[in-house]
């Protein structure tokens, strides 16, 4: 029996844009990247010596001398936000701020703060202070315009994707007409040791879906999408059409073997979107460049797509793992696909590995019809989320 | 050989903070993965740090442990193969 | 017609997780799973009966994972490195992954940081829109010594769970306005 969803409505579009990433600031410099198939991942002397597997990352620009950046997390969110503001501007300035909700999405929030109050190094205060998400959070909205209802996800790697559909919810639930969702993760020792410890990074960068891949590169980020109503937006916005998610409900660190949880979140987003998978035209994947994240998400697909799986590729190449921000940068990168009918390539994938889909693209290239894209994550604990987006 | 048997049982249930465990009830032959104990890929992380905390042996590749990590008495003999002589 | 009902309740302390008996691998989670794990456990027998796959989870950490976040970090300079068990805790959604694997959970699952954080109203509205069958809603507060010393905040180390389901009766009917879930546990476990 078909699980009944209530049907998503009102629709929600996307009404503007921000970030920072490896690749630059702003949404142009990752329009750029796209077209260009590039990779920001580099060398950062921060993370030679023995606690770190490999010194390359995908780094932001960010204010602040080598390894003393002050509140990092804060910098790369308020500066998405920004953009994404001056973006949404018009639509923004017909909505009273009490209608505005803002979602953050972290998985570590001021982590660094954590590492100076422990080591004993000097720390500020509101770098102290936002080491938690929650004062994070009313900061930035507070900062930014948005008196309504506002939520600190923290699903692990879906993160991005569960604040989108939380934004849409609030949307669609009345609290708020438009929202804030907002990611970010800064590099860091504690993350990069942690990786470090479960020798998941790849010490040659990322290489998503390639025979020889050995690992994740750490990356840092902030994004920034501006939701509203639909009728609120510009015709031509693109819209959230449906999502999905699930639990692999089989191991900790290690997604399930044969991609059945990510198959269900897959499924459960066409049901929520009512399209067929021959709806979708191209799929950005989560594409770690794990030995067992990549074999396990080719199999999801296939359960899904059989062997007609639309055109895939992987941002981390570009970006590197960006955690918290991943599912909003990455699906920011959707909507500059869909703007520009182009499909993004997999930076550093050089030999597909046996059992990728064959529509898996190395490099990027224009398409004749680009209307609906599926974003897909995966996560520590199992869990997995799927967007779809695109023109209704 | 008994002696390091038993002194890898009562550190595998130490750092892997097992519940109920008896060291004495760990068979020597027995699979420490999958079946028997239950251990998965993140045990073998935490047993490698084990093993360099108190046998001093670096593991540079988890494959590289992976011999080593198919019984107590496989564990055993990797230990005097690997430990720095004094 | 059918409302959304509380069906089950629980409460639970460090005290809880020192008695608990729930496997020989309980003791490699951290305490906010452990005591996110054993709240979830106490209803089992409420949730056991429904479809794995229409069941989920919605968790609110007060604290994040701050405590294991500190623990990890405190750690890291042991001969072999930091723990890769503790980095593998050092999420507040980590306990998500613990009761989806025990309980074989495979349904939509939410996490939030913070108290005021909806997390009951979000299981409920995750029901209403027919993304799941059932909910388990969970809190789970944990501030160790060493975190309360770095940031300044009381000890503390207590989770509760509450089922919630579209059904005619139950322990508790839910209102819009209920969102308090530490409250909530407090109030039905004790029935």
């Amino acid at each position: 029996m078909r699980e009944s969803v209530a049907p998503n409505s009102p629709a929600v579009a996307i009404a503007g844009c921000g970030v920072t990433s490896a690749v630059g600031r702003g949404v142009a410099s990752l329009r750029t990247a796209m077209r260009t198939n590039q990779s920001g991942l580099r060398a950062c002397e921060r993370f030679n010596g023995p606690l770190f597997q490999s010194n390359i990352v995908g780094a932001a620009p960010l204010a602040g001398v080598g390894g003393d950046l002050d509140d990092p997390a804060h910098q790369l969110a308020t500066e998405a936000l920004r953009e994404a503001r001056e973006q949404a501007h018009e639509v923004l300035a017909a909505i009273p701020e009490t209608r505005v909700g803002l979602v953050l999405s972290t998985t570590k929030a001021n982590i660094e703060a954590l590492e100076r109050l422990a080591d004993g190094r000097p720390c500020s205060t509101a770098a102290q202070r936002h080491l938690q998400s929650n004062p994070l959070a009313a900061d930035l909205a507070a900062a930014n315009g948005a008196s309504g209802p506002v939520q600190c996800v923290s699903v692990a790697c879906v993160s991005g994707l569960v604040a989108l559909q939380q934004g849409a919810k609030l949307i669609q639930r009345g609290v708020a007409d438009a929202v804030l969702v907002v990611g970010v993760d800064h590099l860091s020792a504690f993350v990069v040791a942690g990786f470090t410890a479960l020798k998941a990074i790849d010490t040659v960068g990322c290489r998503p879906f390639d025979r020889d891949r050995g690992g994740l590169s750490p990356g840092e980020a902030g994004a920034a999408l501006v939701l509203a109503r639909a009728d609120l937006a510009p015709l031509s916005a693109i819209r959230l059409l449906g999502w999905g998610n699930s639990n692999d409900a089989n191991h900790l660190t290690g997604p399930s073997r044969d991609g059945s949880g990510l198959a269900l979140a897959i499924r459960r987003a066409l049901d929520s979107a009512q399209l067929p998978p021959s709806g979708i035209d191209y799929v950005n994947a989560h594409g770690t460049g794990t030995p067992y994240n990549d074999a396990m998400e080719s199999l999801a697909l296939r359960a899904v797509f059989g062997e007609h799986c639309p055109p895939v590729s992987g941002a981390k190449g570009m970006l590197g793992h960006t955690l918290g921000a991943a599912g909003l940068i990455e699906t920011i990168l959707c909507v500059l696909a869909l703007e520009d009918r182009w499909l993004p390539g997999t930076p550093r994938l050089v030999f597909p590995a046996e059992g990728a889909p064959a529509s898996l693209l190395i490099e990027p290239r224009s398409a004749a019809r680009l209307d609906r894209v599926l974003k897909l994550n995966t996560g520590f604990g199992g869990v997995n989320g799927a967007l779809i987006l695109g023109h209704e | 050989m008994d002696a390091l048997a038993n002194e890898l049982k009562a550190k595998i249930v130490e750092s892997l903070k097992l519940q109920d465990v008896n060291p004495d009830q760990i068979d020597d032959n027995a699979p420490l993965f999958g079946a028997g104990l239950d251990l998965d890929s993140i045990d073998a992380l935490e047993l490698v740090v084990m093993l360099e905390k108190h046998y001093g042996i670096v593991i540079k590749d988890i494959e590289e442990g992976r011999p080593a990590f198919q019984s107590v008495r496989a564990l055993a003999e990797f230990v005097r193969a690997r430990r720095p002589s004094q | 017609m059918n409302s959304l009902f509380i069906t089950a309740a629980s409460l639970v302390s460090e005290a809880d997780v020192r008695a608990a008996r729930l496997g020989s691998r309980f003791g490699r989670l951290d305490l906010a799973s452990q005591l996110a794990l054993l709240a979830v456990e106490k209803l089992a027998a409420d949730f056991d009966g429904l479809g794995r796959e229409r069941v989920g989870i919605c968790l609110t950490a007060a604290a994040g994972s701050l405590s294991t976040d500190a623990a990890y970090w405190n750690g890291r300079a042991g001969v072999g490195g930091p723990s890769p068990t503790l980095f593998a805790y050092t999420l507040p959604s980590a306990a998500i992954g613990e009761i989806a694997i025990r309980h074989r959970l495979m349904g939509p699952n939410l996490c939030f940081v913070g108290h005021e954080s909806d997390a009951l109203s979000e299981a409920a509205h995750l029901i209403l829109r027919g993304e799941a069958a059932a909910c388990l809603a969970v809190f789970c507060h944990v501030v160790t010594p060493a975190l309360a010393a770095m940031i300044q905040w009381s000890p503390a180390a207590r989770a509760g769970a509450l089922l919630l389901q579209r059904l005619d009766t139950g322990l508790h009917r839910w209102r819009e306005n209920d969102r308090d879930i530490a409250a909530m546990c407090s109030l039905l476990s004790a029935r």
